[in-house]
């Protein structure tokens, strides 16, 4: 395969030298493959590893597009649909990508048909999140998706989560995929297809642009505190 | 700092551990804060239960689309024979970007090239080598070509590109108004009209052609050559010269030379009047001729006889006294040098402009020619 854009930074900054890039790489995208043809003749097990494979770069695609009680359904969806196009893939080793595309074709539909537009920010402290504990199975702590201990916790958050989706597209998918799913840099990028430069670059930004709106203005807010 | 690396260059490599980038290294706080904070809202379900695959299966094997396949195969035929009826048909629609040439905007009424009207709120048309432009009376167009210059046209026009060499630009305008703005190198625009090759010595023009063929430049800025067989004018910025088939281009002269002047230059350039009859209308040329005028009579010397030449040799002698190296010898006897040398004497461009031009074209083609 042939080195790609961005490749020589991140080998340095990895500690890992060309060929082990490489060859990590190649063999997601071969074990992809292996896995869509597999599941293309109709092996659900194949399928079911694709989901896990994949399961939360599609998460944390949608958490940077629609409301968090939404998430989980459409992260659902996004994998029906992709079972029942499967057939349409042509090319296997690009699933990732193909599943991005669906992902964010699903979230915009989503956005389409809440007309009129539901807010984005409805995981927002003040609207979803009550100022006692919600660690005890608090079912408005389950609807919005998260567990915390503290109901400052969920606050902080919910708030967060809502300053990376103020971020550009870009910037907020890739930081959600780091921060949220815990996904890395190199597995950003072999899982959406974009280039290890670019996410590094969208991660480096993202985070300065993260930093600069959770950096109070004068003296630190309970965000800031949070943070401390 | 690299601002891709979000590390410090003073840091050791070895510490170089992005943990923002893939976790590795000495963990940032800030970012550890953020994970943990932010860890709630991560997947963690388990994955639903998926219902049957139908396998795909190749295409060869579905008798359904094995069926198709010949359907699909005379759709396609049907879609290209379509193609390349409309290909042929319009094939000499401008198009934008296909061709060399001048590029057309509409300026006002629907100028055509050739059957296809250019209209307005499209990107230029283009108008490619042997392609007709035309205006109609309602109708004016723009003509522009980056490495050439802008044309005008205005209504009842008729314009032909004729060559877009690396040499010679060329277009014809068998009739109508033209008025150009050139830029590029001087000599290298010219206009065929149906009585003389107006070359273009660096400069802007307007070039009449009425329906018999006759023709009319006025130059504005720089200096025009107009040419027919070894018939030659130079109009410099402020004057004009008239044409006439057959007999080429007239005696230029400045605009504001008086009535009695033009009226008989013209006159004695163009009517089928006795030698007497001449020689009066150039008499009385001469006497209306003021200082300024010196840009007629020096192209009189080569459009007279002898005798008439001694006359405007004297004449021209006091608005505009021969530079040294000219002599009346020199120049009754049409010494090309001579003549060349009092031209560039009365405060025009250099006429070596033109006798280079002359030696680079001297194969082109004037109109009676073809």
């Amino acid at each position: 395969m042939a080195s790609r854009p961005g490749d020589s930074v991140d080998l340095l900054a990895a500690g890992l030298g060309p060929r082990a890039v490489r060859d990590q790489f190649a063999r997601e995208v071969s074990d992809d493959a292996i896995l869509v043809r597999a599941a293309q003749e109709g092996d659900r097990a194949a399928f079911g590893r694709l989901y896990e494979r994949y399961a939360r770069m599609v998460h944390g695609v949608l958490l940077a597009k629609v409301p968090v009680s939404a998430v989980d359904d459409l992260l659902q969806d996004v994998f029906l649909r992709a079972l029942r196009r499967l057939s349409t893939l042509r090319e296997s080793g690009s699933f990732g990508a193909w599943l991005v595309t669906i992902a964010r074709n699903l979230a915009n539909d989503y956005h389409r048909r809440a007309l009129p537009e539901e807010p984005l920010a409805d995981d927002a402290p003040d609207s979803h999140l009550p100022d006692h504990d919600l660690g005890g199975g608090d079912p408005r702590a389950e609807h919005s998706g998260a567990k915390y201990g503290t109901a400052e916790h969920a606050a902080s958050a919910a708030a967060i989560l809502d300053a990376i989706r103020s971020l550009p597209d870009a910037y907020r998918e890739t930081l959600i995929l780091r921060l949220v799913e815990g996904l890395t840099g190199p597995e950003i990028a072999a899982r959406t297809g974009l280039t290890h430069g670019s996410v590094r670059v969208n991660l480096h930004r993202g985070m300065e642009q993260l930093r600069a709106k959770l950096r109070p203005p004068a003296s630190g807010g309970q965000l800031e505190q949070e943070m401390r | 700092m690299d601002p891709t690396n979000n590390k410090t260059d003073n840091e050791p490599l070895a510490n170089r551990n992005d943990y923002l980038w893939d976790g590795s290294g000495v963990p940032d706080p800030e970012i550890r804060k953020l994970e943990a904070l932010l860890r709630g809202f991560r997947h963690d379900r388990p994955a639903p239960v998926f219902p049957d695959i139908v396998p795909s299966r190749r295409w060869s094997f579905f008798p359904w689309r094995v069926r198709l396949f010949p359907v699909l195969s005379a759709t396609a035929a049907v879609l290209f024979a379509i193609a390349a009826i409309i290909f042929l048909t319009h094939g000499t629609k401008p198009s934008p970007v296909a061709m060399a040439g001048w590029d057309v905007s509409r300026m006002a009424g629907t100028p055509r090239i050739g059957s296809t009207t250019v209209r307005a709120n499209e990107l230029p048309s283009r108008l490619g080598v042997g392609q007709v432009l035309e205006t109609d009376d309602q109708s004016r167009a723009s003509l522009r070509s980056e490495g050439i210059g802008q044309i005008e046209m205005e209504p009842s026009s008729r314009l032909r590109l004729l060559t877009m060499g690396k040499g010679l630009k060329r277009i014809a305008l068998d009739r109508g108004t033209i008025h150009a703005f050139i830029w590029a190198p001087p000599g290298q625009f010219v206009v065929d009209t149906p009585s003389a090759m107006t070359v273009d010595l660096g400069c802007a023009y307007t070039l009449q052609v009425d329906d018999s063929g006759s023709g009319l430049v006025r130059t504005s800025l720089g200096w025009v050559g107009f040419k027919l067989h070894g018939h030659e004018s130079f109009i410099p910025a402020g004057a004009a010269c008239a044409t006439r088939p057959k007999v080429g281009p007239g005696t230029p002269y400045f605009e504001d030379a008086s009535a009695e002047f033009r009226a008989a230059l013209k006159r004695f350039d163009f009517e089928d009047s006795t030698p007497q009859q001449r020689a009066a209308d150039l008499v009385i040329t001469l006497a209306q001729s003021r200082t300024g005028d010196a840009l007629t009579l020096w192209h009189l010397l080569a459009r007279v006889d002898d005798v008439q030449r001694a006359l405007v040799y004297d004449r021209l002698s006091q608005i505009a006294p021969p530079p040294v190296g000219v002599t009346r010898e020199g120049i009754l006897g049409l010494d090309q040098p001579m003549l060349d040398l009092w031209w560039n004497a009365l405060g025009f461009d250099d006429i070596s402009v033109w006798r280079h031009w002359e030696r680079s074209w001297s194969g082109t083609n004037t109109p009676d020619d073809k």
